[in-house]
């Protein structure tokens, strides 16, 4: 019997499963991956999960959580800066020391129709990537990103102006 | 734990490393400088986007890969391994313009400058080359990595935890389309929305993710016939499969 964890629906839950490898030696879990929200949505960057947020086992977690913004949040837009495919600048909301939403503040892509289906699918997982790398307990993000220098250099900016270490 | 972002290979290759002592106890800026010298180096070698690059003049055919640093027919070779594990899944031979091992280089590369970076004075180290990680040792001198997997349904959200040391690669229909290239039918394409490979190296692990993006849950066959690489695929209904070893994290372990 093998105990598999997995978060679901980022932040929101942590799925137990129980099962065992099926015959063929591969696993299978269907409707795993919980796509309700709009990536561009904003998430909660609330505290970590912990064993005891964990759902109970085969039930998934709800969908997203809208974090209320509460009234110390500071909000800087970063320099805009070339990336391959046009130019941007990135906004940045932090409470105290916790980032709580990234946004793009402007994007210019010069109408490039391959460079807006990656704006659309690659900015959205930036955005989401800066905030989560912070808040769950882990040391990086797997995912096939388009990871934009150009993104890293405007958030930065960003959190440079509202003194964010 | 110190943290240094090296932009290289048109992206931002993240380069971590933990230890047990105080940041200041010895300084590893040297260590540092070895990885990124690496990836520089690397992306003055196989740019595609660097005109005067070796591997730009090989695909002009101005050059052959004998004429070119030897690293060339270093990865070259590598490609041609992991074409052969992936049954031609994975074939930098048969992309538009010429012989392209992109795909492979930035892996590789990150793998190269994580096995420059080994030394007793850190506990473990990571390179995250946009997404593609190579590390070994672990957050302290018991704890391993623990690193989220992006729903490639909802790229915001993370789709699974995996605790490990060492390689993890990701592949999917929302990057860059331009290397999930389907050899066989000659055309951009893919069969699962993301594909995911662990392993002790981010070569070819990063080759097996390509491959099995393309190939779809059968190419999880193939990753399963070989030593220490384990794969998952999440399809366009959100299903997840995976080989029997994936290495999940424990929901126990926060």
């Amino acid at each position: 019997m093998i105990v598999i964890g997995a978060t679901v629906a980022g932040l929101v839950g942590v799925l137990t499963f129980h099962t065992k490898p099926a015959r063929l030696g591969l696993g299978v879990l269907p409707g795993a991956s919980q796509s309700s929200a709009s990536p561009t949505s904003s998430v909660a960057a609330g505290p970590p999960p912990t064993s005891g947020s964990s759902s109970p086992p085969g039930v998934a977690a709800a969908g997203s959580t809208t974090t209320t913004i509460p009234p110390t949040n500071q909000t800087a837009t970063g320099e805009a800066v070339n990336y391959n495919f046009g130019v941007l600048s990135v906004s940045v909301t932090v409470s105290g020391t916790k980032i709580t939403n990234v946004g793009i503040a402007s994007l210019d892509d010069g109408g490039n129709p391959r460079s807006q289906s990656i704006d659309q699918q690659a900015i959205p997982l930036l955005k989401q990537q800066a905030i989560q790398a912070q808040s769950a307990n882990i040391q990086g993000v797997s995912g096939a990103s388009y990871t934009s220098a150009g993104f890293q250099q405007s958030l930065q900016s960003a959190l440079s102006k509202l003194n964010f270490k | 734990m110190t943290h240094h972002e090296e932009q290289v290979m048109g992206t931002v290759v993240t380069i971590d490393l933990y230890s047990d002592s105080g940041p200041s106890a010895v300084d590893l800026s040297p260590l540092l400088n070895r990885a990124r010298a690496i990836l520089q180096h690397a992306d003055n070698v196989f740019s595609t986007w660097k005109l005067d690059s070796p591997m730009s003049r090989i695909r002009r055919k101005e050059i052959t890969s004998a004429q070119a640093p030897p690293e060339v027919a270093e990865v070259l070779q590598l490609c041609g391994t992991a074409r052969e594990l992936t049954d031609g899944w994975f074939d930098p031979w048969a992309m538009p313009g010429g012989v392209d091992p992109t795909g492979y280089v930035k892996g590789w590369a990150a793998q190269q400058a994580a096995d420059a970076l080994a030394s007793p004075a850190i506990t473990g180290a990571i390179v995250n080359a946009a997404g593609d990680i190579a590390s070994f040792g672990g957050v302290a001198r018991t704890r391993p990595f623990r690193f989220g997997i992006v729903d490639p349904l909802a790229p915001g959200r993370i789709a699974s935890v995996v605790e490990l040391s060492g390689a993890l690669a990701t592949s999917g229909t929302y990057e860059r389309g331009h290397h999930l290239f389907d050899p066989n039918a000659r055309r951009t394409v893919a069969r699962v929305a993301s594909a995911t490979v662990s392993g002790p190296d981010l070569g070819l692990a990063d080759a097996l993710a390509t491959a099995v993006a393309v190939a779809g849950e059968e190419g999880l066959q193939f990753v399963h016939r070989l030593d220490g690489y384990q794969a998952l695929t999440i399809s366009f209904e959100g299903t997840m499969q995976w080989t029997p070893g994936f290495p999940f994290a424990r929901s126990t372990t926060v």
